[in-house]
């Protein structure tokens, strides 16, 4: 098993409720398994959202392999400026 | 000389001078809040960042900027935490020899910032309720 931190921002914190997410997942989880997950916990309200993905504050592209300890957030379209 | 910084007060605009003589352009933009978001009032915005990772995606975009164009400087503030209508979220100001240089960085600049800064912004009703802006940058 490995333990992972999911950070909410923006819209995933409004629909999940919640800043912080701690979670132990089986080992060989993917980024695309953990969005999975989120967009059920999020029961339809990330429908229409597109998200990104940064592991350990930085981008990364889709599918990638988790880590134990890796801090994850799914990023909704920023609104910077 | 690159400068990115995220302040939680009112931004303080960088400096302009008389002294660059070979740095012809001196390019100034203030990003504002604007008093109606589709057609609702708001009182203000509350900017929130990925502490951590959006001073660095603003540097790393800054430093790409200056490797595409020639330019001199890059100065950029932006703000995080309530703003209010009418206030600055953002001020980049941009130094180059000539104006066309300036101009195409200081374009590319904000587009990337508005596609990969990891920052959004709550948008305060009058009714006090407190929700994501549904501000999309294109």
């Amino acid at each position: 098993m490995i333990k992972i931190k999911i950070k909410c921002f923006s819209q995933v914190r409004y629909a999940l409720g919640k800043d912080e997410i701690a979670l132990e997942l089986d080992e060989g989880t993917t980024s695309d398994d953990l969005e999975k997950m989120i967009r059920e916990k999020a029961l339809g309200k990330l429908e229409n959202v597109t998200l990104g993905i940064a592991i350990n504050k930085k981008y990364v592209l889709d599918d990638t392999k988790l880590n134990d300890g890796d801090e994850i957030a799914f990023i909704p379209p920023v609104q910077g400026g | 000389m690159i400068v990115v910084e995220l302040v939680e007060s009112p931004i303080i605009p960088f400096q302009s001078s008389n002294d660059h003589k070979e740095k012809g352009s001196e390019l100034i933009f203030n990003g504002r809040v604007r008093e109606t978001e589709h057609g609702e009032k708001i009182t203000c915005l509350e900017y929130e960042q990925y502490e951590g990772m959006a001073e660095k995606e603003l540097q790393n975009i800054a430093n790409e900027t200056q490797n595409k164009f020639p330019v001199d400087d890059i100065f950029c503030r932006h703000r995080i935490g309530v703003v209010e209508v009418g206030e600055a979220s953002l001020h980049v100001s941009i130094w180059s020899k000539h104006r066309k240089e300036g101009l195409d960085a200081m374009s590319y600049f904000i587009i990337e910032l508005k596609k990969r800064v990891p920052i959004w912004k709550w948008a305060i009703l009058d009714s006090g309720k407190k929700i994501p802006s549904e501000c999309k940058h294109e």
